[in-house]
């Protein structure tokens, strides 16, 4: 539990601490979690979730995207990666029955758990999870640039296709959802692992 | 354990009780401070989720299994509509209360005129589809509709005017285009030698005819009227006429176009057009025991317009393109440059000058599904690489479908029915993550309105185009209900007029989700929600019939001095065998 919750003043790591592969055993939990993340991910996104419609606006929550931050918090960026991009191929894979764009799009998602894993958190900090909210919504802004590039240029779709049933949505209902859920579900998360485990503390 | 702690709880003394919640408060307060950030999110993620709570998918319909007398019945088994076709179908009967030549409520522009007719034929199909998933229920209910929507697509310009469907198909396209003034072959200097093919009903306008026909050929399938067997037969023969002779009476082979096709426009030919005719011959075939379609004996009358359309009218993907000119249209005009349009011949890209043929999305699904009955190789084959052309994927929840894979940064009208086209076509095919992905496209930017007393929903599109509501409607018909084309171009089968049915029914109070007689264990299905007592009327039970609920008698309907037997449900959902 120690490893998890990590404070700011963990700043002097190197690369492979940062990445939590410093070690074979750091490694392979680094892998269980992107595992379990995109797995947790692909169950989560298969639930309908609801939205409304204010003219072309659609509005509404995605939990799912929330789950690629958490990881990345509690684990580093590349179990974050991982959650995003392995979480988004499963699902297209599994759920869908269908690759989207070589995954290209999937690596949208990957950053954004990579850019948000790219800093360190304290789950208890008010200061330090408004960090995650932000540092969510940067990498989301990955995610919708990487899809609304392989959508115009890889798979050709109609520019209003890409603006109006793409990027549109992505941003009035993923920027909440990640800016939003991502702190609360780390918090709910680490008050979890704390009740769980308290000698970790 | 638990128990003993709550015991011990209880008798804990008042003050080290106030004590325990002092600390639980303190304990609160002091975890709201430290996170008030997470709280405000929290908060914030509520409210927000509370005002944007909407458009969920509806509960699917319960079934259950029931035993009675020994014969076991599972409702899973039989197909069922759901409540949002139901709400959908409720909505839709709106737009007929009124006037045939009126169209209130389906936000008709001029903009659309050449495609409205589409719109009643293709909604007429998707409702057949709906009407056949509970075969049980024909009350004047489903029929008045089903009447209503036939008549309204044979408005005429001498009783309707402006505001009849032979003005938006025919003579506002006639007003540039000149269609009325078309013969075969020499339309620019005809003489007696050539055949007139300018009018309305025909001998060309198979995009009118083909789905009239086809529309009462589906009333009289489902309901059995017998008030169009004399127009249906009508058109048969003109049909057979068009094919087989030179249209003076002279055989002559392909027929009038020597393409054994049938114009729509009437210098052009169109496979999807065609396949609507195709379908219905083979339908007309089977109720009225002809043999159009061809037997061991007879040539079918399409068979030479299918060869033409499988070799002739093809790209280089072995997909169908989109017409095939039989002659110069008034006013065409060359391109500047490159490759130049033949006539008779295959129509050239607008966005190519390379020769390339003109293909279109909308019109492979549509010709793919119709033919699907007749030709299930050359769909299953052309099916992945219709996919692999025109499909386009937006993420793996949603996809869409272009017009042309020339001009794939557009995105328009005929985008939206290549979408409808697919959704069918797909589920037909059994591919039901295509159906899905189609689905979340077409239906994730609109909101569900549901009416006042939870009877009617259909999907606000007025934000993109008004004019979709309707399609966007009865398309959720189209691409969700269980019944295919292929089930519908079966005639029903013998006996069928004679099972046990609802011919009556307070539909205005009712559900039906399943209501079917069963020829084999000889047991009425019926799954219905009541909203207010009703009484339902069943006609064609020989013997006094018992309603059994959970294997178990309910009660026993009553003896009308028609002969039929009514069934007085109060308020509630049952899962009825009645036998």
């Amino acid at each position: 539990m120690s490893e998890e919750s990590l404070t700011e003043s963990e700043t002097k790591k190197s690369l492979r601490e940062r990445l939590y592969m410093q070690d074979g055993r750091n490694f392979g939990m680094t892998l269980v979690y992107a595992i379990i993340g995109a797995g947790l991910f692909m169950l989560v996104s298969t639930i309908p979730m609801p939205f409304i419609m204010y003219g072309l606006f659609k509005f509404g929550l995605l939990p799912a995207l929330a789950i690629i931050g958490t990881v990345a918090a509690f684990r580093g960026p590349l179990a974050g990666f991982l959650t995003g991009y392995l979480g988004v191929v499963l699902y297209d894979l599994v759920i869908r029955g269908t690759i989207v764009s070589m995954t290209l799009p999937a690596l949208g998602y990957g950053f954004l758990g990579l850019v948000t894993g790219a800093a360190t958190y304290d789950l208890t900090s008010g200061r330090s999870l408004i960090k995650l909210s932000v540092l969510s919504a940067i990498g989301f802004v990955f995610t919708v640039l990487i899809a609304v590039a392989v959508g115009l240029t890889v798979e050709s779709l109609a520019t209003m296709v890409v603006l109006g049933f793409l990027m549109l949505p992505l941003i009035t209902m993923g920027l909440p959802s990640v800016i939003l859920l991502t702190p609360v579900f780390a918090r709910i998360w680490h008050a979890i692992l704390s009740k769980t485990y308290p000698s970790d503390q | 354990m638990f128990q003993v702690k709550i015991y011990l709880a209880s008798i804990q003394p008042l003050e080290t009780r106030q004590s325990t919640l002092n600390e639980r408060g303190l304990i609160m307060s002091k975890t709201l401070k430290s996170n008030k950030f997470v709280t405000v999110a929290l908060i914030i993620s509520i409210v927000l989720a509370g005002m944007s709570f909407g458009n969920l998918p509806s509960p699917t319909t319960s079934t259950s299994i029931q035993t009675v007398n020994g014969v076991t019945f599972n409702f899973a088994d039989y197909r069922s509509l759901t409540l949002e076709e139901l709400a959908i179908f409720n909505f839709l009967t709106n737009l007929f209360d009124q006037p045939y030549g009126s169209w209130d409520g389906w936000y008709l522009e001029p903009e659309f005129y050449g495609l409205f007719h589409y719109v009643l034929a293709f909604m007429s199909y998707s409702l057949a589809m709906y009407y056949e998933t509970t075969p049980g229920y024909r009350t004047s209910y489903y029929e008045e509709i089903s009447d209503n929507l036939v008549r309204k697509f044979n408005t005429s310009y001498d009783d309707w005017d402006n505001q009849s469907i032979e003005y938006f198909e025919w003579i506002y396209a006639s007003i540039t285009q000149n269609w009325t003034g078309y013969y075969y072959p020499d339309t620019f200097t005809p003489d007696a030698d050539d055949l007139y093919t300018g009018g309305f009903r025909g001998p060309a306008n198979i995009m009118w005819t083909g789905h009239y026909m086809l529309m009462e050929l589906l009333h009289e399938r489902n309901f059995n009227t017998g008030e169009f067997d004399d127009e249906i037969t009508f058109y048969m023969e003109d049909w057979n006429n068009s094919l087989t002779t030179d249209g003076f009476g002279n055989p002559q082979e392909g027929g009038i176009w020597k393409c054994g096709l049938i114009p729509c426009e009437p210098y052009e030919v169109w496979v999807q057009c065609n396949s609507i005719p195709i379908y219905a011959t083979e339908l007309y075939d089977g109720i009225y025991g002809t043999a159009y379609m061809g037997n061991d004996t007879v040539e079918g009358i399409w068979d030479y317009g299918l060869e033409f359309s499988n070799t002739m009218m093809q790209d280089p993907n072995s997909l169908y393109i989109d017409g095939y000119y039989v002659q110069e249209p008034f006013g065409f005009q060359q391109p500047e440059e490159g490759v130049q349009q033949e006539f008779p011949g295959n129509r050239l890209s607008p966005f190519r000058t390379d020769g390339s043929l003109r293909s279109r999305g909308y019109g492979v699904a549509w010709s793919l599904e119709f033919l699907d009955f007749l030709q299930p190789e050359v769909t299953d084959e052309e099916y992945s690489i219709f996919l692999r052309e025109y499909g386009k994927e937006i993420s793996g929840d949603q996809m869409y479908f272009v017009d042309s894979f020339y001009n794939t940064g557009y995105f328009g009208t005929y985008e939206f029915l290549a979408c409808l086209f697919t959704l069918a076509l797909a589920k037909q095919e059994g591919d039901f993550n295509t159906v899905q992905r189609i689905q979340n496209f077409l239906y994730g930017l609109y909101n569900k309105v549901w009416s006042a007393d939870g009877r009617e929903m259909h999907w606000d599109t007025s934000s993109l185009e008004p004019f979709l509501q309707t399609s966007i409607a009865y398309g959720w018909i189209w691409g969700c209900n269980p019944v295919t084309l292929n089930d519908l171009v079966e005639p029903r089968p013998a006996g069928f007029w004679d099972y046990p049915f609802i011919s009556q029914a307070d539909d205005e109070y009712i559900w039906v989700y399943q209501a079917e007689w069963d020829p084999v264990k000889e047991g009425f299905i019926l799954n219905i929600n009541v909203d207010q007592p009703a009484t339902l009327t069943f006609s064609n039970f020989d013997s006094l019939p018992t309603a059994y609920a959970g294997g178990v008698p309910l009660r026993t309907l009553e003896l009308t001095s028609g002969g039929d037997y009514t069934l007085t449900l109060q308020s509630g959902s049952y899962n009825l065998v009645i036998m």
